[in-house]
């Protein structure tokens, strides 16, 4: 029983922490208005990236930088395209994430099904000794302390601070802030490959410190559920954090579940996380308040300069 | 897809330059060739072919080739570019092999793990299950808790009996067993093979089996967890250098060779061809050296039983979960049976969709 908590507590953290990294920088990149649909792709370039960094004898933190620099750079193309270019979003960012899938498998090929030694953990003195919440929540590596705390931070920045507020009113409406000299497209473009950065990380998290090896399809969907979990949070940094551990514990309970060998179909069980996200989405999109209050007015819209 | 088309077009280009043999050879895997895995193993079988025959084949390979129109298009183009003999490595591609095969009557195929035959199309699939009997024994006896893991990818009959011949194994030699399994519902999605992995250790589980895991995702926790594993495929010994206890592994080389012999010869017909311990198409290698040397005999002695047919891995009496008696004392599962099981023996604790 003690082992089973402690498994659920550990493995929560360690399945949410990648989505919730990830869905941070989306929203960011939502909150001025662009939606990019290409997560899955620049997950996927990030963990290539930051795993031949591990591989090839790199630190682990310069591993996950380098990944986050990389998707970075696949969001530049996606941002350019969309923002200078005014290309459609949706359109953009699927075809920007496909680029991004190829691509890793491509650079990841002579890598293919290697692994890496885990990244070391840091148990937080004192408190790791607890039983249960111990080695459940306190014998981590760093970043997965770190990850709710970027929450708290992207939270406090968005709602609490000038930066903030120049973020969501090119979001808002990109016309207005124009209007009083706000570079609309510069400060989408910044948004939109800090998104990028994010969701290298969170790639790199997947391939060097939970799963420790490269595998061409690695990300197996996590990016679309990054997308979902966004909307599933109502743009909100402290609703999407709990979305991400929700969808991780409900991953974990639907396996734990069945090695009780209880009478449930494990296909119904495999799919619970999903249909948890989706009636989420479909009982918050109820409350139209709740969305409209926090949804970005212009997502999706291009946008040029009237000037 | 992209890299798809790309290598068709490195395809072509080889093909091309190959014309001059008696034979051109196209293999078409479904994951990348990488150092161990599924498309590794069928990737030995090319090797092997072209060692015995030389100058007398050409070949053309394609990977990461996804099942539907994508693997039409690439096994089309072969044998538009003059290859003879194909090798399809992947269930999906069954209905557009079979296809092709009408179309062209005098090219051959064979077909991983399919049901279909026809004259020029034949079919090839391990008997697993009798290479993890000898794991389930071997996990049987290794094992402190006494509670047996599985992580499994989808509940097909090829899957479910590997998971009956496991817990039969277990169970004759350590009746106080539990064999638990965990199905993670994808081929692919390493992270979650790991979870499934690390939910089974939370459950007391100290033997894990990895069914058909294409990279060591579950080896890897195993290792370092701490727990014994027995992996599908290739030998992950070096993923786990201290925690492998065996891996059960598939060697195509001799069946390759000889149905392009076949062809080379004219002789080759569409056959279904089911091959285990006996024919070497099922090895089990990469004993742990922790195993005892009586443990090791009685191991041996079972293979060697297999071997020569005086054993079976599914020998009666055998009750299934709710308690119907399927094989008599005495009476061996039919083949027929074995390739459409669905049901799981008593004392597995899991469950199969109804």
């Amino acid at each position: 029983m003690i082992e089973t908590l402690t498994f659920l507590l550990g493995g929560t953290l360690l399945a949410g922490t990648p989505l919730l990294i990830a869905a941070l920088g989306e929203l960011v990149a939502e909150k001025t208005g662009i939606l990019n649909l290409s997560v899955e792709g620049m997950m996927a370039v990030g963990a290539i990236v930051a795993f031949m960094v591990v591989s090839g004898g790199g630190g682990y933190w310069i591993a996950l930088a380098a990944g986050g620099l990389a998707a970075l750079a696949v969001a530049a193309v996606f941002a350019v395209v969309v923002i200078f270019t005014l290309a459609n979003q949706v359109a953009a960012g699927l075809a920007v994430g496909i680029l991004g899938l190829g691509l890793a498998g491509l650079i990841g090929h002579p890598f293919e099904a290697q692994t890496v030694a885990p990244m070391p953990k840091l148990p937080i003195p004192g408190l790791a000794e607890l039983p249960v919440l111990g080695p459940g929540v306190f014998d981590h590596v760093p970043v997965v302390y770190l990850a709710p705390l970027m929450a708290l931070v992207t939270w406090l920045v968005l709602t609490r601070t000038r930066l903030g507020l120049l973020l969501r009113s090119v979001g808002e409406n990109p016309e207005a802030a124009n209007s009083i000299g706000v570079r609309v497209r510069l400060i989408r473009f910044c948004a939109t490959v800090y998104g990028g950065f994010c969701a290298g990380v969170a790639g790199g998290f997947i391939s060097v410190v939970s799963a420790t090896l490269w595998a061409d399809g690695i990300i197996a969907g996590r990016g679309w559920i990054v997308v979902a979990l966004v909307v599933f949070g109502t743009w909100r940094a402290g609703r999407i954090a709990i979305g991400a551990y929700l969808f991780g514990m409900a991953t974990l309970s639907g396996l734990l579940v069945q090695t009780t060998g209880v009478a449930i179909p494990s296909q119904l069980l495999t799919s619970i996380p999903y249909i948890v996200t989706i009636v989420a989405i479909a009982v918050l999109s109820m409350n139209p308040k709740l969305t409209w209050l926090n949804a970005p007015v212009s997502l999706g819209q291009p946008y040029l300069p009237s000037k | 897809m992209k890299r798809a088309l790309l290598a068709t077009i490195a395809a072509m280009g080889l093909a091309g330059a190959a014309a001059a043999q008696d034979l051109t050879v196209g293999y078409i895997y479904p994951a990348p060739v990488a150092d161990v895995g599924w498309a590794k193993q069928l990737d030995l079988g090319r090797e092997a072919v072209e060692a015995a025959y030389g100058d007398r084949v050409a070949s053309v390979v394609v990977d990461s080739v996804p099942e539907g129109p994508d693997a039409a298009r690439v096994m089309n183009q072969m044998v538009s570019d003059g290859a003879g003999f194909l090798m399809l490595g992947s269930f999906g591609y069954m209905n557009d092999g079979i296809k092709l095969g009408r179309k062209h009557p005098d090219i051959g195929m064979i077909h991983a793990s399919g049901f279909k035959q026809t004259d020029n199309f034949g079919t090839f699939t391990a008997r697993n299950y009798e290479g993890f009997y000898l794991g389930g024994m071997a996990a049987g006896m290794k094992t402190e808790s006494n509670i047996i893991g599985l992580v499994g990818a989808f509940p097909i009959p090829e899957l479910v009996a590997e998971v009956n011949a496991i817990t039969l194994a277990a169970k004759s030699v350590n009746p106080e067993v539990q064999v638990k399994i965990v199905w993670i519902n994808t081929w692919f999605d390493p992270p979650k093979a790991q979870e499934a992995a690390r939910a089974l250790i939370s459950q007391g589980a100290d033997v894990l089996f990895s069914l058909h895991q294409d990279t060591p995702s579950v080896v890897t926790v195993a290792e370092n967890e701490g727990v014994w594993v027995v992996n599908t495929g290739s030998d992950m010994r070096e993923y786990a250098p201290t925690k492998l206890l065996v891996s059960v592994t598939n060697d195509w080389t001799d069946y390759f060779v000889r149905e392009v012999g076949k062809k080379l010869d004219g002789t080759f017909s569409g056959a279904d061809e089911r091959g285990g311990l006996a024919s070497g198409m099922v090895k089990v290698v990469a004993w742990s050296d922790t195993l005892t040397d009586a443990q090791m005999a009685q191991i041996k002695a079972k293979e060697a039983a297999f071997i020569d047919g005086s054993d079976h891995a599914f020998t009666g009496p055998i009750t299934d979960q709710d308690g119907t008696e399927r094989v008599a004392a005495g009476e061996i599962l039919p083949d027929a049976e074995i390739f459409r099981i669905n049901w799981l023996v008593d004392s597995v604790d899991g469950t199969l969709p109804k």
